[in-house]
């Protein structure tokens, strides 16, 4: 019998050793020059523009491919990227004056407008199934009277056809020949024009990005950034106070942050990044009478909770959009916290004993503090709010289709026009788009399809502010915090200017000496 | 003995097809899909549709498990749903990892529970129990610790505080040494419940042998104490505990899922995870199929030392 073991015992340990031996010989070194070491906190799905899904891959794609424009760092502004002027003078016809001299990586030849002109009739193509198909789709015609410059007609006048072109999924210029080349492996082959590309990856480890040297403003600072991936958050907070990463990318968690803070780190951040909104569901009866939904608004002390539970990382706010999209207004009506009023608004509406209703959450979230805040300030005023959890991907589908009596969403875009026309458009309304409200009225839907053709900037602002104040005057959704993005790093990590779509541009990094 | 083997492989082969079965339509009975764990706060309409379609999910679900159980006859993998990875790449490359961490922690936790649990009961039948009660005790206190719980705790002290060990970092497989320092805590935490386990069945089966005759029988013919105790009582012993080492090996499977989380480590608990979040079926389901089959085969061995340790065993 001891025999037996023994034999057991040595053909494991044989084992083993070989399996060792094997994986040792695919270990990578990293090369000589600055190396910036980054938390990435989930596996990545993939980096092609027409498909890219989760913000920590856009957050790669970002920086491996170029739009025609991008947005400013540090102001968030839209400037100049692979186009270096435009001119339109109706907003229908746009024409672009594109950069020379831009290559692409690995040797993938100079960038042209037939690049973009591939590009763009990519991601329109069915056979691509991409999910910003439909961002492109007013786009008419694409002609390139020269290797540099490019007419793009559209089907009706957009005003903020500039965000469409940016350096974000749909606008992200490819190489024709490149993803040829990569066949069905194209998302693992990434092949752009910007400051890093893909090195190596290694899906439930380590992805490594090298600079582009050939890229247009010259060579980034960082020749290597290696992103090591950390899941769990406290995991992540160790690494940095340990050293193991010099940046981490995305914490979310207040104690954490606030640790951090404490040690020294420097607490790179952006303010105001995406608003949560709730929705309500019309079908369910009570929330069909503007007067419930203004009393939910007069019912909840948001101010409070937020300063209670995170008060770095949320704050209240009351407007579908952010004060720094450039159509946004805070002259609409607002809804201070005043449970009396809800009281009386409640009585007004046919409530006078309140109601039950659901709210859908995700059973990975749990009942957060925020929902038991909600629930108990609701139930002050005689409303109850039960909670009904489900998983994220039922979660997800049963918002899609509409059905919930009260869901919330996240809205992170930074084209103010995209998120007032998916919310309020009726031609969005669930199932087939975003506008869970149910929202339909014909003067919004007027103004709306009006500002997006009108080329007249004040007018289409006066027209976006009147839409706003609309909304807010009929509560058609309940607008309740806005968040921040943390990245804390090491403070000799400098130059991390976070953007309104929570990305960071690395070629603004570098590592002081 | 071959008989008794050919019937236990008759069992296993049902047992895997049943697993295979229930998992793929548990799978989708649950609500959502990988197009709608994907969709997240944007995406909608039709453009969900078009990427449901992209992924193979509106095929009807006999030919979608038809074409599993094809692939599974024929070894093909495939790929997964949402990354298009080869998932047999994916398990090459995450299985040693798994299977590292998960033989480490069962030789550690046998190097220390089996000695210790023989000691308690040789202490026990001294009628000293102080060693004994430790050792009660300190397993009911492991035992209520989550390990998710357990392995911060860990990560805080060692990790942070002593710098002993690091937190995260790529496994170094060509440094011994870097990849020891990297595995040691998800082995620890690991071994530590083993230990826990393991060192309380020994103790018990020893000490039911202490009191058999021949083990008064050995003492009488002079025999030196550890003598007795290793080679006679010890021996008896085993088979009980054979048995449970075989069982801790299937629960040490689902303990890696959680140390991998915790540790960043990318193992085959760490696919798992991701794939379900992901709702990624085939990667889900092709994974489940090999756990189930891991622990077939481990049970199946776990019978085979069980007849091999004592012939007189009848199934």
């Amino acid at each position: 019998m001891i025999g037996n073991i023994r034999k057991l015992l040595a053909a494991s340990l044989a084992l083993l050793a070989s399996i060792m031996l094997v994986l040792s010989a695919s270990s990578p070194a990293l090369a000589q020059g600055k190396t910036l070491t980054v938390r990435f906190y989930d596996d990545p799905a993939g980096f092609d523009p027409a498909n890219i899904f989760r913000i920590e891959n856009e957050n790669l794609a970002f920086n491996i491919f170029s739009g025609l424009t991008t947005y400013d760092g540090e102001t968030g502004e839209i400037i100049p990227d692979l186009a270096t002027s435009w001119e339109t003078t109706d907003n229908k016809t746009w024409t672009f004056k594109l950069r020379e001299g831009v290559t692409f990586h690995k040797d993938y030849g100079d960038f042209t407008a037939a690049d973009v002109i591939y590009s763009f009739n990519r991601v329109k193509d069915p056979a691509t199934a991409s999910p910003y198909a439909s961002e492109l789709s007013g786009i008419a015609s694409m002609e390139a009277p020269d290797p540099y410059t490019l007419i793009i007609e559209l089907d009706a006048p957009n005003g903020n056809f500039l965000h469409t072109v940016a350096n974000y999924h749909q606008g992200q210029i490819v190489s024709q020949k490149a993803i040829e080349d990569a066949g069905d492996q194209v998302r693992w082959q990434p092949i752009g024009t910007g400051p890093y590309y893909l090195d190596s990856i290694d899906v439930s480890s380590q992805i490594v990005l090298k600079r582009h040297e050939g890229y247009y403003k010259g060579p980034a600072p960082i020749e290597t950034i290696v992103f090591n991936i950390i899941k769990d958050e406290a995991t992540a907070t160790i690494a940095l106070r340990n050293g193991e990463v010099d940046l981490v990318m995305r914490s979310n968690k207040e104690e954490n942050l606030e640790v951090l803070e404490a040690e020294g780190f420097t607490m790179n951040s952006v303010k105001d990044y995406a608003v949560v909104i709730g929705v309500l569901n019309p079908e369910f009866e009570p929330f069909a009478n503007s007067l419930v939904r203004k009393a939910m608004a007069h019912a909840v002390d948001y101010a409070s909770i937020t300063q209670a539970i995170s008060p770095s990382l949320t704050q209240p706010h009351n407007s579908m959009l952010l004060p720094w999209m450039d159509v946004y207004t805070d002259d609409i009506p607002t809804y201070e916290y005043d449970p009396e009023k809800a009281k009386a608004l409640l009585v007004e509406a046919g409530y006078p004993d309140g109601f039950t209703f659901k709210n859908l959450g995700t059973s990975a979230q749990g009942v957060t503090e925020l929902q038991q805040f909600q629930i108990d300030f609701l139930s002050q005023v005689g409303i109850n709010m039960e909670m009904e959890l489900v998983d994220t991907p039922t979660f997800n589908q049963r918002r899609n289709a509409g059905e919930f009596d009260m869901a919330s969403r996240l809205l992170p875009a930074v084209n103010p026009d995209m998120i007032l026309f998916s919310f309020l458009h009726p031609d969005n309304m669930v199932p087939n788009g975003l506008n869970g409200a149910r929202y339909d009225n014909p003067e919004v839907t007027t103004l709306l399809e009006t500002a997006r053709a009108e080329p007249d900037k004040e007018e289409a602002f006066e027209m976006y502010k009147k839409v706003q104040q609309i909304v807010a005057e009929e509560a058609a959704y309940l607008p309740t915090y806005s968040n921040n993005v943390f990245w804390p790093g090491k403070s000799e990590v400098t130059g991390v200017h976070i953007n309104y779509l929570a990305q960071v541009n690395f070629y603004d990094v570098d590592i002081a000496e | 003995m071959a008989e008794y083997t050919a019937k236990k492989l008759v069992q296993m082969l049902i047992t895997v097809l049943g697993v295979i079965t229930l998992v793929f339509f548990t799978l989708r009975l649950i609500p959502g899909d990988a197009a709608s764990a994907m969709a997240g706060d944007t995406l909608s309409g039709e453009a969900l549709q078009a990427l449901r379609d992209q992924m193979g999910l509106d095929e009807p679900l006999l030919n979608q498990y038809l074409g599993f159980l094809r692939d599974l006859v024929t070894v093909d993998l495939g790929e997964t749903i949402t990354t298009r990875i080869s998932i047999a790449e994916l398990l090459l490359r995450a299985l040693p990892i798994t299977l590292s961490i998960a033989l480490a922690t069962i030789f550690l936790s046998i190097a220390i529970s089996i000695p210790l649990g023989t000691l308690a009961a040789f202490m026990a039948h001294k009628g000293r129990n102080w060693l004994d009660n430790g050792l009660t005790g300190a397993a009911m206190i492991i035992d209520l610790m989550p390990s998710f719980w357990m392995a911060l705790v860990l990560l805080l002290i060692f990790s942070l505080g002593l710098g002993w060990f690091p937190a995260s970092g790529q496994l170094n497989w060509s440094d011994p040494w870097a990849l020891t320092l990297r595995l040691a805590l998800p082995v620890i935490v690991l071994s530590l419940s083993q230990v826990a386990t393991l060192a309380r069945i020994t103790r018990t089966a020893v000490l039911e042998v202490l009191n058999e005759d021949y083990v008064r029988t050995a003492r009488s013919l002079g025999w030196s104490e550890l003598r007795v105790l290793f080679r006679h009582a010890l021996k008896n012993a085993a088979l009980p505990i054979a048995t449970v080492v075989g069982l801790s090996f299937g629960n040490l499977l689902g303990g890696t899922v959680i140390v991998e989380f915790i540790f960043t480590i990318p193992g085959v608990g760490n696919l798992l995870i991701a794939g379900i979040n992901s709702r990624d079926y085939q990667l889900v389901q092709t994974l489940i199929v090999f756990y189930a089959l891991l622990f077939v085969v481990i049970n199946f061995a776990t019978d085979l030392i069980y007849k091999t340790l004592d012939p007189r065993v009848q199934f």
